[in-house]
């Protein structure tokens, strides 16, 4: 096998990575009123890894992270065709209840966006609309997630303070708290880190680093450091089309095409 | 000058890369002529141009100096990746093997000293001829660098083997001398010394070949290569015999 067809072919870049694939998407189309921003994506994403989506504004990321949670179904005039698989399972057919499908993929936005409640309460929302706890097993359930976002030791004297209170980076850790309360499978995280400063980022992406161990994780980022920096795969979309997705240390190195090289070094016109 | 073809959208960073690039191939280009000129003094058996020539030397360490901040730099503040990435770090590494270079052609001009203190030997011309050869390779691995041209980077590597096998001829030829006439012994020991200098310029020639090749490709330029230098041979001491 070429270098060339590695890089186009999702499949072997996970297998590259050594690593069954969580979610699959095959010949993904997604259109907004008609426009076609998703062109036929293709692409295996590994259980357990970290997987960066990186383009220019506009090249249909966020989009596609949007679509491994459906949150597109709540507007009108959307239309995803294709198949996206997890665990074997189309999560695109309307068969898939959408509250089982949220539980098990969490997404986490670029503005951090805690409920107006406490910051107990911002984590419990969740768990309660989906299961019934005691009062002891759901502080334990709280801490354990404030415990795994690395924000219990800064919250832990205060959690009937209101959440709108905390730093930029707190609220965005509270908010990563909240998702994977639910103990979901699949993490998104649309620019988690955009509107945070440098101290707060480097925060994230170690949590990012220490969350891979138990969830399958997708982070889209404008940062290409940011990319290098926390993920096993990087896909490079471009105009609704999946450009190149390979393992990042190669993507960073190595790109495999033009369009991806001339991205990633600052060339693109 | 960029491997893609296309300029960067921030002009000063490509301005930058082109430096580098300039830098290298001056730098390069001044290792020659140092070599060019070492050889000059051992023909002409001139004390004072000889020390010129190693005080020379400077002014290349002081580019690899150079290129090594400009790296730096380069690395701190655009964070280059991919092929900007191999560039930066190629530039780095072909600095270096051009300073040691430099040095072998001070090295060279060095030895001339001692060996113009003594009555000329016959076998000088010989090293003529291996400068010649190192020389083209410097020269020639310079515009493949240049040009981003790995094929003409793997041929300067591919052809290192002519120059390895003239300094083993030159090598036995030495050997010959010293055995013939005892008085010989201490010229042809400098002698052997400035092949041995000249010698692993081509080594450094062909370290820069490889550099290109993985510049341009992005990959290690694993292939055979057949060597000429066989000097360190048992049978070698043998020869003259």
């Amino acid at each position: 096998m070429t270098d060339s067809a590695l890089a186009t072919n999702p499949a072997q870049a996970a297998a590259a990575s050594a690593v069954a694939p969580k979610l699959t998407v095959r010949d993904l189309h997604f259109y907004y009123n008609g426009f076609h921003a998703l062109k036929g994506i293709a692409m295996d994403i590994p259980e357990k890894k970290v997987t960066a989506i990186i383009g220019p504004s506009g090249c249909g990321k966020s989009t596609l992270l949007r679509i491994f949670n459906r949150i597109y179904a709540i507007y009108p005039k959307l239309e995803a065709k294709g198949e996206i698989t997890l665990d074997g399972e189309n999560i695109l057919d309307p068969r898939y209840s959408m509250n089982r499908l949220r539980s098990k993929v969490g997404m986490v936005f670029q503005k951090p966006v805690p409920f107006p409640m406490t910051i107990f309460e911002n984590v419990a929302y969740g768990i309660r609309h989906h299961e019934k706890l005691s009062k002891a097993d759901m502080s334990d359930r709280v801490e354990k997630a404030l415990r795994s976002a690395a924000l219990w030791d800064e919250v832990k004297d205060k959690l009937k303070n209101n959440a709108l209170g905390l730093s930029g980076g707190q609220q965005q850790r509270l908010c990563i708290a909240r998702a994977i309360a639910l103990k979901p499978e699949v993490l998104l995280l649309d620019e988690p880190t955009s509107a945070l400063d440098p101290i707060a980022t480097s925060r994230i992406e170690q949590l990012v680093e220490e969350l891979k161990s138990e969830f399958t994780i997708v982070i889209v980022t404008h940062n290409m450091q940011q990319a290098a920096r926390v993920s096993d795969l990087t896909a490079f979309m471009y105009m609704g089309e999946l450009i190149e997705f390979d393992v990042t240390e190669k993507i960073f190195t190595k790109p495999g095409k033009k369009q991806t090289e001339d991205y990633i070094t600052g060339r693109f016109g | 000058m960029s491997g893609s073809g296309k300029d960067h959208i921030i002009k000063s960073y490509d301005d930058e890369l082109t430096r580098l690039t300039g830098e290298i191939v001056r730098m390069g280009e001044l290792a020659v002529s140092q070599l060019e000129a070492a050889l000059d003094v051992v023909e002409r058996r001139d004390e004072r141009a000889a020390q010129r020539v190693v005080g020379n030397d400077d002014a290349i360490d002081q580019l690899e100096q150079e290129i090594s901040h400009d790296v730096v730099r380069l690395l701190a503040l655009r964070a280059p990746m991919a092929g900007d990435l191999r560039n930066v770090f190629a530039a780095l590494r072909i600095a270096a093997d051009i300073e040691r270079i430099g040095d072998y052609a001070a090295n060279v001009a060095k030895r001339s000293i001692p060996l113009s203190m003594v009555a000329p030997v016959g076998p000088v011309g010989g090293l003529e001829h291996l400068a010649e050869l190192a020389a083209n390779e410097v020269r020639e691995v310079l515009h493949a660098y240049r040009d981003r041209d790995a094929e003409r980077a793997y041929q300067v590597w591919k052809d290192d083997v002519v120059l390895d096998e003239a300094y083993t001829g030159y090598f036995r030829q030495l050997l010959t001398y010293m055995m013939e006439d005892p008085r010989n012994i201490t010229p042809c020991t400098h002698l052997l010394f400035m092949a041995k200098n000249i010698e692993r310029i081509g080594d450094h020639a062909t370290n820069i070949a490889e550099n290109v090749w993985f510049q341009v490709t992005g990959e290690p330029l694993n292939k055979q290569r057949s060597k000429g230098d066989f000097t360190s041979n048992p049978e070698m001491t043998k020869l003259g015999e």
